[in-house]
């Protein structure tokens, strides 16, 4: 899952921030540097909250429930309709709730994301009595040896080997250009699956949630990360590295912007 | 009254597919004079830098960048050390040059990191937990003990250990990715 980090964090000067930044990243910190490194300053090192955005919410409540869903199968307590239900709406009731725009429109999501749920559950290809290798799980990737920072993510599912990260998206994606546009998250769950296990992923899937009005499961699997993705991802954590170390923090205006929650704050930049 | 003058010099110089190697020369030598130490220092200096340069032209052994075993977790190059005294050279053995950092880590009888298992240990000991109760937690989802549970494994119990004692995870780290 890519989301962003917490921004509320106890104060600290921005040599801390810098130095956390430094000793480790993740996938989505790491993707985030390289679109805009002024957008990674707003969000990561001055950390300016902004309202939590609906699709992150819905993406957060999808994974919640598919997180409960995923354990209590491996429990061999296989959850009800009713208790999942419960299970989802227990998330998107959680902390972040209160801090979302919803326009007067926050029934429609809730329903949208529940929707989104079922078709999982309708579906999904993962067989159900396979015990999963992992849910959710944080690890991380000790790279000092390379002069890299640590590496940190969590994944959503291991199953078979195989890497599952889900996905809600708006449109559907193009399965032929999945492997670029995910490469960064996906190499890193590669390097962090390979440190973690002392195994090679049997391959990476990527399970897509699109919000239409009749949602739709879309699989794309990926083959194991090859020797090349992996020095690509690690050229990308030099670069992030380094420019941490020059604090060189200049926008980077281009479609992106529309949507961009720091588009006030970048207008001011000069 | 001898005067002791200790030199060193090193040298890390990077490697394709994220290798490097670093070499090391130490020389200790004796001055009579105070007023050497200018000159013999630099003429250490051009000495050291000159033999470190030489023998890091072998570049030896290097991670084949398309093979997902090597280097896959970040195993650095042994540093070469050589330790010359009073123009006397001997070249480390081996079997005695430091190895890459990922095994010299602390030994100990769990597959995990020493991290997890001091964090396991200590989820346990602080909630007074039953610990057959954390060896069937494993057991049950990894059909093995807690001790033979890899990195990932044991993140996992870590998780659902924090969940069982009512911590939420992602409170342990206030700069921890969402989940």
């Amino acid at each position: 899952m890519i989301a962003p980090e917490p921004l509320a964090t106890p104060a600290r000067t921005e040599e801390d921030v810098l130095r956390y930044l430094r000793q480790t990243v993740s996938a989505t910190r790491l993707t985030l540097f390289l679109q805009c490194r002024l957008k990674f300053y707003f969000r990561y090192v001055l950390q300016l909250e902004k309202p939590r955005s609906v699709a992150l919410h819905v993406g957060g409540s999808v994974h919640a429930a598919l997180k409960a869903w995923n354990k209590a199968r491996w429990r061999k307590a296989p959850l009800t309709t009713k208790q999942l239900r419960s299970e989802f709406l227990s998330a998107w009731e959680n902390e972040d709730h209160a801090t979302v725009c919803w326009d007067g429109e926050e029934a429609k999501h809730r329903q949208m994301s529940w929707s989104l749920v079922e078709t999982y559950l309708r579906e999904t290809t993962m067989p159900a009595d396979v015990p999963p290798d992992a849910v959710e799980v944080p690890i991380e990737a000790d790279l000092s040896p390379l002069g890299l920072p640590k590496l940190i993510g969590v994944l959503d599912l291991v199953q078979a080997g195989t890497i599952v990260d889900y996905k809600t998206s708006a449109t559907t994606p193009n399965p032929e250009k999945a492997a670029h546009l995910n490469e960064i998250q996906v190499s890193s769950y590669a390097v962090l699956y390979r440190e973690a296990t002392g195994k090679l992923e049997t391959g990476t899937e990527i399970h897509t949630l699109v919000k239409l009005k009749t949602p739709k499961l879309v699989i794309t699997p990926l083959p194991p990360v090859s020797g090349g993705q992996k020095a690509r991802l690690f050229h990308l954590m030099e670069s992030y590295l380094s420019g941490i170390d020059r604090q060189h923090w200049i926008p980077s205006p281009g479609l992106q912007c529309a949507v961009c929650e720091y588009f006030d704050e970048c207008r001011l930049w000069q | 009254m001898a005067i002791k003058l200790e030199a060193t010099y090193s040298k890390k110089l990077g490697l394709p597919n994220f290798s490097s190697h670093c070499y090391v020369v130490s020389l200790s030598t004796e001055l009579t004079d105070l007023s050497q130490v200018e000159a013999e220092s630099r003429r250490l200096y051009a000495l050291l830098q000159h033999t470190v340069d030489k023998e890091l032209e072998e570049v030896g052994y290097i991670p084949d960048l398309h093979s997902p075993a090597q280097n896959g977790n970040g195993h650095a190059r042994p540093v070469r050390t050589r330790t010359v005294r009073n123009g006397g050279a001997t070249r480390t053995p081996a079997s005695e040059r430091p190895q890459p950092t990922h095994e010299a880590e602390p030994q100990h009888d769990w597959a995990c990191s020493p991290k997890q298992r001091a964090l396991i240990l200590r989820i346990v000991s602080e909630n007074k937990l039953d610990k057959d109760d954390v060896e069937a937690m494993a057991r049950q989802l990894f059909g093995i003990g807690v001790k033979e549970c890899d990195k990932m494994q044991a993140s996992q119990i870590i998780e659902d250990l924090f969940e069982k004692v009512g911590q939420k995870p992602g409170g342990r780290n206030p700069w921890r990715q969402r989940a």
